[in-house]
């Protein structure tokens, strides 16, 4: 075979491999372009925020977002209210709140992966059907409870952990079906090994679940880390009470607005950094926790 | 090292399915006792139950004496290797074999011993720090039998611990099987789809299918003396060729009559027909196909036949026939028997004769029952 020859029988695929590869190109630097444009809006609220919590010019809403002076000024505002407090507050609902959810959610979804018992199915069933009510719905007879109990208003916190804690059993969708997909017989060589069934949950599930562990303590934590409606209601007015969201949100008041607005970026500032700390040191784990369980053990 | 007895044990499912009825076997001390049947013959549920994975619905299980129907795996004193080796992916080799010694909370230079001990019998010590996915099947599967060995239980289970290695490998490993019997002199139950496996492992087979024992035996007993037509099929690869003929008995003599060729019963099973006064009955004949030999010319005792497929399997050449009522047979030449000229002429549609000699033939009764063992 000559070289022409050659040539002319390898250029087919050659010309078509090209065609393909700039095709590529072309389609993801289309989605590139989106991405990043999308990525842009989302950011715009966030970067405003952020700059405006260092103007110190002026402490009232303006027409620009680049200050026009800079500084502290704001955030050190924030320890002469009673910020300090509230991010106290929401930081012992929600670390409690973890602990415990995690807790729940993952025994929850050990034993309904792995034990077989009468009534499972059903029971997993009105799960279901009970999440699909709003959660909003117990709030009237929650208040009335937790008044009871003595758990509102400036006593929210351990009344707040109760009202997120209560229902976590039902969130055991996503590690049960990660769990469905560790070996049974993982567990049972573990069990004739020697171990009892918390034993097989604490040295086995568990080390090989770490993304969905993971994932429910992040998502155990933020949820009450942004809670707004309930922290609202369950504090009824009382400031040592308020989580963040809600005290936070008092000084966005016609008559309080003027004076803390400044502070109030710097404040949400405040409240989304140990949640960004978190995510960025987690994420990794996170991704693979969200679309791990469905497809891959 | 332990006996281990099963009394009338029995597992129904909550729908109601019975994988295994009334279930008696007494496992001596020592003894290696293999579970062989097809999928679904209930072989890994009466090995689970002994392990205690599975709930007794029934009966009883002892281990050395002591009823263990109530008694959690772990109290059970019983090692066992799975199909698919359930080795934990997160631990390293040694941490995956010192799992159960660690949770006695035996001193860790002992878990050293211990493990290293058996690294070395096994052949792994050069993997001990690797994670399992670093490994092929075959060491995986040393590794199971390690984190087994290590504990030094009163009974070793293996369900189909060969299944999922490639055949080469399966072949070896099955030859590692019976040194570490020898090295670990305890109690073994194996369970296994494949017959070889059975025979070649086992001390004594039992046979099940659909839940019931057909036949418990030494592999010498199941090959030459099968119970029934489903353990004389199921035992021999290929397995045994199955005729209706009749047995007919002509003074003291008895002879089958097989697609119409007259073959005499002589040797021990002419002596063991008389033993049990067998008449002249319709009959199920079955002949391994080894037992077959092809005949130079048509005759008296030869039964005609057409060659279907010719199975070049190395040392012997496997040939499918039919008979002139499209009785399919198979036959078993030792490749060192045919010329070359011979062989090129095994091709389909070929007239051949077949015949087999009166002492290597079974008897079946209408109803699946050995006419002499059943």
């Amino acid at each position: 075979m000559t070289q022409n020859e050659m040539n002319q029988k390898t250029s087919g695929p050659v010309k078509q491999h090209m065609g393909l590869r700039a095709s590529r190109m072309l389609s993801n630097s289309a989605i590139y372009v989106l991405l990043i444009a999308i990525s842009i809006i989302w950011l715009i609220p966030f970067v405003c925020i952020v700059l405006q919590s260092f103007r110190v010019e002026s402490t009232w809403q303006v027409g620009y977002v680049i200050p026009q002076q800079w500084g502290l000024d704001n955030y050190r505002n924030l320890f002469n209210t009673d910020f300090p407090r509230w991010y106290v507050n929401t930081f012992i609902s929600a670390l409690a709140t973890a602990v415990l959810q995690t807790i729940i959610v993952l025994c929850m979804s050990y034993t309904l992966s792995r034990f077989r018992f009468k009534m499972r199915k059903p029971l997993m069933r009105f799960m279901l059907i009970l999440g699909m009510f709003p959660g909003m719905l117990t709030m009237i007879i929650l208040y009335r409870v937790l008044k009871d109990l003595g758990l509102t208003q400036q006593n929210s916190v351990p009344g707040l952990i109760l009202v997120y804690v209560a229902s976590s059993g039902m969130g055991y969708y996503v590690s049960k079906g990660f769990f469905d997909t560790i070996p049974k017989s993982l567990d049972e060589a573990a069990r004739v090994d020697g171990a009892t069934r918390f034993q097989v949950l604490k040295k086995i599930i568990l080390p090989l679940s770490k993304p969905i562990v993971i994932y429910t303590i992040l998502t155990a934590f933020m949820a009450p880390w942004g809670d707004f409606v309930f922290a609202r209601y369950i504090a009824f007015g009382s400031s040592a009470g308020s989580n963040v969201a809600v005290g936070l949100y008092n000084w966005l008041n016609k008559d309080q607005i003027a004076k803390y607005y400044t502070t109030f970026c710097a404040g949400g500032v405040m409240v989304a950094i140990p949640v960004t700390v978190l995510f960025m040191c987690l994420q990794k784990y996170y991704v693979e926790g969200v679309t791990g369980g469905a497809v891959k053990g | 090292m332990a006996s281990v007895k099963l009394t009338d044990v029995k597992k129904v499912y909550d729908n109601k399915v019975t994988a295994v009825h009334d279930f008696n076997l007494e496992i001596a001390d020592k003894e290696f006792v293999v579970f062989v049947g097809p999928s679904g013959c209930g072989k890994s549920t009466t090995l689970r139950m002994i392990a205690g994975l599975e709930d007794i619905s029934g009966g009883t299980v002892e281990i050395d004496g002591v009823v263990v129907n109530d008694l959690q795996p772990k109290d059970r004193d019983i090692a066992m290797v799975f199909q698919n080796y359930a080795l934990y992916p997160h631990m390293t080799v040694y941490d995956n074999i010192a799992f159960s010694l660690r949770l006695k909370k035996m001193p860790e230079d002992e878990v050293y011993e211990r493990v290293t001990n058996a690294a070395e019998i096994l052949g792994i010590t050069e993997y001990l720090t690797r994670k399992p996915r670093a490994l092929s099947g075959g060491q995986r599967q040393r590794v199971a039998i390690g984190r087994a060995m290590v504990r030094n239980s009163k009974v070793f289970l293996m369900d189909e611990p060969l299944s999922n290695l490639d055949a080469k490998l399966r072949n070896q490993m099955r030859a590692e099987i019976i040194l570490l019997r020898q090295k670990l002199n305890t109690t073994f139950v194996y369970v296994t789809h494949d017959q070889t496996e059975a025979m070649t492992l086992g001390d004594r087979i039992v046979i099940m299918r659909d839940g019931i024992i057909e036949q418990v035996g030494t592999p010498t007993e199941v090959f030459e003396m099968p119970h029934n037509l489903f353990v004389a099929e199921f035992i021999g690869a290929p397995k045994m060729n199955l005729m209706e003929t009749k047995l007919v008995k002509e003074g003291d003599k008895y002879f089958v009559t097989p697609f119409g060729a007259k073959i005499e019963v002589n040797g021990a099973k002419a002596e063991e027909l008389k033993g049990v006064k067998a008449e002249s009955q319709e009959i199920i004949l079955g002949v391994r196909p080894e037992h077959i030999v092809l005949a130079n010319e048509p005759g008296e005792h030869a039964i005609p036949c057409k060659l279907e497929v010719n199975e070049m399997m190395g040392s012997e050449l496997h040939l499918h026939v039919y008979t002139e009522d499209e009785t399919r047979l198979i036959v078993r030449i030792p490749t060192i028997n045919l010329t070359m000229e011979e062989r090129k002429e095994l091709v389909y549609g070929k007239q051949l004769y077949i015949t087999f000699e009166g002492k290597v033939m079974h008897f079946f009764k209408k109803d699946g029952l050995n006419l002499i063992y059943g």
